[in-house]
């Protein structure tokens, strides 16, 4: 039999100005260099498109790209990601997202998308193996995430689809893409962007398949992975019994769970309300996986009973239960499912969403944003406001329009930017800086902005992954912090699910993309390829002209008032120059020639 | 003294939390603890009386014990523990 | 005598592993079309099944087979031999759980054959949803039912 190499070949280029759509070869050197998924993406992006793009225009462009790994049985590689200068950011964004489409567009044959330009009118693109056209979708505009999943499954038989909702079409900054429902490319506005092209959905059915260099080989890596994940005791049983909301009393313990907007420290006394082992006696109906995961951290949830918060989907994450409950001071997790429902149904990012309403409740309490504006009081705790305010953003209704500007436009807005918790305008998520040091030098040195995904510092300064690290010290973390960073650009480029990081480390990652790919570099030049990834999105975001690295005010000024980290704030410079050192980068955080040279990058 | 109890070891204890005698420390807790719960003998101690370190987060007042004085640690009757197995999110 | 697979849809979690290896096992590709395991979905009722050849005792499939392409091995498997096989289709149509299938792509017949023994639906599920078991061995229902009455009993005398 032939052997593959991961790939499928094919990348489809879709001009939606003309209509007109190309099959081109994948550019091997580039997959070679760049892995795929989110650093080949964001090759392809930065060949193409003038860093000084406004996001939102027909010049710029989105990418919709697989990895090697992605449609394999490697462990959860069910991954896609979709690359774009962030409108929500101003910089790259490359969102990542789990379910089932990422491999069936490898299945029909193509290894990713470029969408180029806008269509003058509502469109989809339609994939089925070989044939690809662009059809009206003037009749899906200005309908939700399921109607639209529905429709396409109706119209075309057994599809995969990815789809945006009504704030995707109307410039909701943090406006997700949706794939399977309920899965998110979620962060920084990808939904926007393809909004502002006119593109509703994206609908593939594919009857191939994905080959590897050494079908063997690759077995062995795969089953030694998937045996370690179903080993350990967070990939083989804590996510799947607890999902990722097993976090909230953990991390409240450290202190460190944001309370009210981070205005009241990072410790509350509700948080257990909130937690994954009360969504388990509640409102859990069971879990579920992505394509190919051996984790299934997924919450499929109902609410019965409960009037207008009934409702069925998924969730909430640790990231949504954090920003709709302790972030608003919401301590009904009824009521934090419910907005969580309303993201997935109208594709919107829950961590921005959320946040963005817990900053606007700190400027209604001191009197920044008057109650004419809103329409009723929007105070901490009221857990029937945030459920209408989340309606309201959705539905583009009244103040709603104004929260679908984020945290950091609204503030300003309202006189108050430094009130936002956001690095480079992206809201970040549950973890406070000030009690978990190193996570706080993540949010600041981030390539998109306020993210916990760029390099999970909560492993080892509170799980204790790989090493136990004190969160409240700060040596070593500029290193560390640099490895995690270079091994999840790694990580998301191949296709698996991050997730994967807590039971297995670079020697699976790296095995299982060279039985794949059929390379035989060492683990040290793979990892090398995730520094390459993490310089080149620097360089990306220096020429779009990038805020410098720092923190809100908030967490560098206000000591936390109580919990074990009481009396801390995040001491990001001590950390800054540790890593810079580490990242061979000047004192002020720029790539060195030196490193540019040694990475290859000429961008 | 107040133990807490999170992820799937509230099963085993069947609450969210307890009060118990302030042992001497940290190793002791565990014992007393397997003791009244069976179940968490082999969950949180070895068979030969050490702790299983990686797979089980004891925190004292918030700090993981690691970042203290291990399962030496010392208990008085006005510390809170939390004992947890490796549970993670994101 | 030969295994047999033995399927939990409370287990499963919907992730297609099964799938994968299968199509891999049998033709060194990952591609679920050409899996002789099909996962469905129902979305509403949260409930996933995975569905394969149980290896009926009476084997449509072979009965209405022309060629004897289709046939049962030594171990009680029914395997498919595709040098004797003309692609008439007939066992699709007669399989009465859909359990054999035919790919346009390859123009050919495919079926579960129970991967010769090492069953990689079963080994490779996460979950064990899918498990292997001999025949003799599989769960009886009346005394797990009996199990829970005993259960109860107790609870209630206690």
């Amino acid at each position: 039999m032939t052997r593959g190499n991961g790939w499928v070949g094919t990348i489809l280029r879709v001009n939606l100005t003309d209509g007109t759509i190309k099959k081109e070869p994948l550019n091997m050197k580039d997959a070679n260099d760049f892995v795929g998924a989110r650093g080949l993406g964001t090759k392809y992006y930065c060949n193409e498109v003038d860093p000084k793009v406004d996001p939102l225009s027909p010049e710029n462009k989105m990418i919709f790209m697989t990895g090697p790994l992605t449609g394999t049985a490697a462990c959860s590689a069910g991954r896609y990601e979709v690359v774009s200068k962030a409108p929500l950011t101003g910089i790259i964004g490359a969102a990542n997202s789990g379910g089932h489409f990422g491999p069936e567009l490898k299945y029909a044959g193509y290894d990713g998308i470029i969408f180029e330009g806008k269509a003058d009118h509502p469109v989809y693109l339609h994939i089925d193996d070989e044939l690809v056209e662009l059809l009206d979708a003037t009749d899906l505009w200005g309908q939700g995430v399921h109607p639209v999943t529905e429709a396409m499954e109706e119209r075309h038989g057994k599809v995969r689809v990815a789809t945006i909702g009504t704030p995707g079409e109307r410039g909701v900054l943090f406006a997700a893409i949706m794939n399977d429902k309920n899965r998110a490319a979620g962060r920084g506005g990808m939904g926007a962007v393809m909004g502002s092209k006119n593109l509703k959905a994206v609908v593939v059915r594919g009857t191939g398949g994905v080959k590897v260099a050494n079908p063997e080989g690759f077995m062995n890596e795969i089953t030694r992975a998937r045996t370690m994940l179903r080993e350990h005791p967070v990939t083989g049983a804590g996510l799947g019994a607890l999902g990722t909301e097993v976090l909230v009393n953990m991390i409240n313990e450290v202190g460190g769970l944001p309370l009210h907007n981070a205005r009241d420290g990072a410790f509350w006394d509700k948080a257990d309300d909130t937690s994954g082992e009360r969504l388990a006696q509640t409102y859990l109906v069971k879990n579920q996986g992505c394509f190919g995961c051996t984790i299934a951290c997924g919450r499929v949830t109902k609410i019965e009973g409960r009037g207008n918060l009934d409702g069925f989907g998924e969730g909430p994450e640790y990231e949504a239960g954090w920003s709709y409950g302790a972030a608003c001071g919401v301590n009904d997790l009824g009521a934090i499912v419910k907005a969580n429902f309303i993201c997935n149904e109208q594709g919107m990012d829950p961590i921005t969403l959320g946040s963005t309403v817990a900053c606007a409740m700190e400027l209604f309490e001191m009197g920044a944003i008057p109650e004419s504006d809103i329409g009723f009081p929007l105070r901490f705790g009221d857990a029937e406001a945030m459920v209408k305010i989340t309606q309201m953003c959705a539905d583009g209704e009244g103040f709603g329009n104004v929260i679908g500007l984020g945290s950091y436009r609204l503030a300003e807005k309202y006189g108050h930017p430094e009130l936002s918790m956001s690095t480079k305008k992206q809201e970040m998520p549950a973890y406070d800086g000030r009690a978990i040091q190193g996570i706080g030098l993540e949010y600041a040195t981030s390539n998109r902005g306020g993210c916990h995904v760029r390099g999970y510092m909560i492993s080892p300064e509170v799980m204790g992954i790989p090493v136990k690290m004190d969160p409240l010290t700060t040596e070593g973390k500029g290193a560390m912090l640099k490895t995690f960073q270079d091994l999840t650009a790694l990580c998301d480029s191949t296709g698996i699910c991050l997730f994967t990081t807590f039971g297995i480390g670079l020697p699976e990652i790296a095995g299982q993309y060279r039985e794949a790919v059929g390379s035989t570099e060492t683990d040290e030049e793979i990892l090398l390829k995730g520094e390459r990834i993490w310089n080149l999105e620097k360089r990306f975001n220096l020429e779009a002209g990038v805020e410098k690295d720092t923190l809100p005010p908030r967490l560098l000024r206000e000591a936390l008032p109580s919990g074990p980290a009481k009396g801390k704030v995040n001491e990001l410079q001590t950390m800054l120059a540790d890593y810079y050192e580490a990242r061979n980068w000047t004192a002020d955080g720029i790539p060195t020639q030196e490193k540019l040279d040694e990475l290859s990058i000429t961008y | 003294m107040l133990v807490k109890f999170f992820a799937t070891y509230r099963q085993i204890a069947g609450c969210k939390s307890c009060d118990v005698p302030a042992p001497g420390n940290v190793l002791a807790l565990m014992e007393a603890l397997s003791k009244r719960w069976p179940e968490f003998r082999n969950l949180i101690l070895n068979e030969d009386g050490t702790d299983k370190g990686d797979d089980v987060i004891i925190m004292v007042n918030g700090r993981h014990i690691d970042h203290l004085d291990g399962v030496a640690t010392k208990l008085t009757e006005d510390d809170y523990v939390a004992v947890t197995p490796l549970v993670a999110g994101g | 005598m030969a295994k047999q697979l033995v399927v939990d849809p409370k287990k499963c979690v919907s992730c297609r592993t099964c799938e994968l290896v299968c199509s891999f096992k049998h033709n060194e590709e990952f591609n679920p079309r050409l899996s002789n395991v099909s996962v469905f979905h129902y979305e509403e009722a949260a409930i996933t099944v995975p569905i394969m050849c149980m290896q009926c005792d009476e084997a449509a499939c072979a009965a209405i087979c022309p060629t004897g392409a289709l046939k049962r091995n030594a171990d009680g498997v029914v395997t498919h031999d595709a040098n004797k096989c003309i692609v008439c289709k007939m066992c699709v149509s007669a399989c009465p759980l859909g359990n054999v299938s035919y790919s346009v792509a390859k123009k050919k017949i495919f079926k579960c054959d129970l991967c010769d023994g090492e069953t990689w639906c079963a080994v490779h599920c996460p979950t064990g949803a899918i498990s292997v078991v001999d025949p003799d061995e599989v769960p009886d229902k009346k005394k797990l039912a009996a199990d829970k009455m005993k259960a109860a009993v107790e609870e209630v005398c206690a």
